[in-house]
């Protein structure tokens, strides 16, 4: 499932370049990021991620990796994990395009996000409506970060 | 597969509320277990312990009440029961014939009404049609009661605002006035409906005097439609059935529809249009 987001941040790009791999900051930017770390600077990071729907818990313990990164305009990445007691796997591609405007920042995020396995199957829904939430505060969160 | 579990049996609510209070997140209310035990079988839930609440008296059981001039069904009335009540029957015929298609009968012989509106699966048709009627729910727990309008119930997804050791002891759904008659359409192929929409209208002196209109199982609540009421409310028949279309679509705009396994959210808002026209006239054809 596609998501798609664009938020303007008052920063110059290299900025919010220099930004994203501030893992702690970033980290603070997702919701329901519990925590994360670098295992490989610039290529490998770890962070679990927890969500809940009503009664419905999932928490998945991320392994993120960088496979492009083209200072200061374009990082892709992806993410996957599986939670530990529903049957469900995330997985995660994000492509995020920087445009700079001004003095002003264009943050294009784009996430390709799916839930594989039973969660998947039966949270179709939800999956849809949280998903569009979560990249949203995400991109919220960037600029909040960004500009405070 | 079901993990062990222990099950509670109070014989009051009181007791359930407390056990509730004491285990917090790990227990959870079981009456007929229809969306629950499902869903711990799959391994999407688990709670240490299940609070059964099936032998407390006066959970259960339909009775009018006349002077509140209302249908009071308990929280732990069954579909079936609902379906077949001679009360619900005779006050409120539309509800009868909307439970009358619940899931199927398997499901209504197990599965309560108390349970479906407080798993709040958006995919409800009771949790949809209820409100049209501005049915309210009584929620209680070992230090007293309160009672809510339906729709102040849902918060979200399968997410409710009932605190976690509230009991929802009953539902209370109000005779519609005179000259007001309601209609429940749902539309879909899958295991849950995929559009439900109830409409009430009352005709005075062939004009509007008051519409209703609930949409469910299309957004992440089943609600009320203030943007709909307002296109037809106090106009004329003539000029009401006219503006259906419009109506429908202000509906189709505010329900939140996402595209998924139902179907893309034009079409669940195509439908949500559709639906409204015929419900209404449905509705309109009762009193005329």
């Amino acid at each position: 499932m596609k998501f798609e987001k664009t938020v303007t941040v008052k920063a110059s790009r290299e900025a919010v370049w220099k930004f994203l791999w501030d893992v702690p900051r970033v980290a603070a930017c997702i919701p329901g990021c519990k925590e994360a770390r670098v295992v490989e600077e610039g290529k490998r990071y770890a962070a679990t991620v927890a969500e809940r729907v009503g009664p419905f818990k999932v928490e998945f313990p991320l392994s993120i990796e960088v496979l492009e990164a083209q200072a200061p305009e374009r990082l892709k990445a992806r993410a996957g994990g599986r939670d530990g007691k529903v049957d469900g796997m995330l997985k995660v591609e994000m492509d995020l395009h920087l445009v700079e405007a001004g003095g002003t920042t264009e943050i294009r995020l784009s996430a390709d996000v799916n839930i594989l396995g039973k969660l998947g199957t039966l949270g179709h829904s939800i999956v849809i409506r949280k998903g569009d939430e979560v990249v949203g505060k995400f991109a919220e969160g960037l600029r909040a970060q960004l500009e405070s | 597969m079901l993990r062990p579990f222990e099950l509670c049996e109070p014989t009051s609510v009181a007791e359930a509320s407390k056990i509730l209070a004491q285990h917090g997140e790990d227990a959870r209310i079981y009456a007929g277990g229809t969306e629950l035990i499902l869903a711990m079988k799959m391994g999407l839930l688990h709670f240490d312990h299940l609070v059964n609440i099936k032998g407390i008296a006066g959970l259960g059981g339909i009775r009018f009440d006349p002077a509140a001039n209302a249908v009071r069904i308990g929280g732990a009335t069954r579909h079936r029961e609902i379906e077949l009540s001679p009360v619900v029957r005779e006050r409120i015929p539309v509800v009868a014939e909307m439970e009358s298609h619940v899931a199927n009968v398997r499901v209504r012989e197990q599965g309560t009404l108390g349970g479906n509106l407080s798993f709040a699966d958006p995919h409800s048709d009771p949790a949809t049609l209820l409100q049209v009627y501005n049915a309210t729910v009584t929620l209680e727990k070992a230090g007293g009661k309160r009672t809510i309008p339906l729709g102040q119930l849902f918060r979200g997804p399968y997410d409710v605002t009932a605190e976690g050791d509230e009991v929802l002891s009953e539902v209370t759904v109000p005779d519609l006035p005179r000259r007001m008659a309601a209609a429940y359409l749902r539309f879909g192929i899958l295991e849950r409906p995929s559009v439900g929409v109830g409409v009430a209208v009352g005709l005075e002196n062939g004009g509007v005097t008051s519409v209703r209109i609930a949409v469910g199982c299309v957004g992440p609540v089943p609600r009320r439609m203030p943007e709909a009421e307002v296109v037809l409310q106090g106009k004329s028949l003539a000029e009401a059935e006219a503006l259906l279309p419009a109506a429908g679509e202000a509906a189709g705009r505010a329900s939140e529809a996402v595209s998924d396994l139902h179907g893309s959210a034009e079409y669940k808002e195509h439908i949500v249009k559709v639906l409204i026209g015929r419900a209404f006239r449905a509705a309109v054809q009762q009193l005329t």
